[in-house]
């Protein structure tokens, strides 16, 4: 599944979107930024509360498929532009991360 | 960072990878701020170097694109109510007096403080890993303070290194006292 097939099968809102044909292998969901850098996989859906621009560099490190956004957080402009021009792809939702994990855990088969 | 020690460490090695030959962390609590400061005389930042440190894209590593040692710390400290300020010359424009200090505040009573952590381990770590250099650690809380000093103890050391495991040893139980004792 791709990240542009996920944000339409999960009706999520897409704050960046350089990179929609990404594929999606799994996920992972966590707020501090240090633990993710080292734990998040390649190719996962990044689920996290924080929106500072730090995210934009970690989801990068990681390489995640893209960074989820949950409880209707929404991006500065600045850091919008900083993901766009870094290729990282960002979507929100209003759900919890308990409640896009548990949704997403579905398409994950 | 799950401890405060650990974004204390990861500052520091930025002192050892600017060739800083003697490198200062003091950390300053009252019953509301933590304040902790590093500083070093390494070869210091350029102007736009330092205008572009809390910027995660900006890193002198090579070895990948990003660096979040100072953009961690600043969250860490932002996330509190506190900040991070930094000051630094540029050996190119101070040859005598080149160098960097990163100070960071902390409200300590704020429901995100990340707890301070193993701090004496922060500290053997950098002794241990970077012997041929010089750390001044200041610990200063409740009337009382914490001090080790590696001058002081190649002083009495001699030729003995200081990352010579018995050396380490004393420095861990030095330090457990020095917290522990009256």
């Amino acid at each position: 599944m791709t990240v542009k097939e996920l944000c339409e099968k999960m009706e999520l809102s897409v704050l960046t979107l350089p990179d929609g044909d990404r594929e999606i292998r799994g996920a992972y969901c966590c707020d501090l930024l240090s633990w993710v850098m080292g734990r998040a996989k390649a190719d996962d859906v990044w689920i996290t509360i924080m929106s500072n621009s730090n995210i934009v560099a970690v989801a990068s490190l990681a390489d995640t498929a893209c960074i989820l956004l949950a409880e209707g957080v929404e991006l500065d402009d600045n850091v919008k532009a900083v993901a766009e021009a870094k290729g990282i792809n960002v979507l929100t939702s209003e759900k919890t991360a308990y409640e896009l994990a548990s949704q997403l855990s579905s398409f994950l088969k | 960072m799950k401890e405060l020690s650990l974004n204390i460490l990861d500052i520091a090695e930025n002192s050892v990878r600017a060739g800083a030959k003697l490198t200062s962390i003091a950390i300053n609590e009252d019953d509301e701020v933590i304040k902790v400061t590093i500083s070093d005389d390494g070869c210091g930042m350029t102007e736009e170097v330092l205008r572009n440190v809390t910027d995660p894209f900006c890193t002198t590593r090579t070895t990948r694109k990003v660096g979040l040692g100072i953009p961690l710390l600043k969250l860490a400290a932002e996330q509190t109510g506190g900040e991070v300020t930094i000051v630094s010359r540029h050996e190119s424009e101070y040859p005598d007096t080149h160098g960097t200090t990163t100070s960071a505040t902390f409200f300590k009573n704020h429901i995100d403080m990340t707890p301070l952590g193993d701090i004496n381990a922060t500290v053997v770590t950098l002794i241990q890993c970077n012997p041929h250099i010089d750390f001044l650690f200041t610990h200063q809380f409740g009337g009382k303070t914490v001090s080790l000093d590696t001058r002081e103890l190649r002083e009495v050391l001699g030729d003995v290194p200081l990352n010579t495991l018995e050396v380490i040893m004393w420095i861990k139980e030095n330090l457990n006292e020095q917290y522990n004792g009256e």
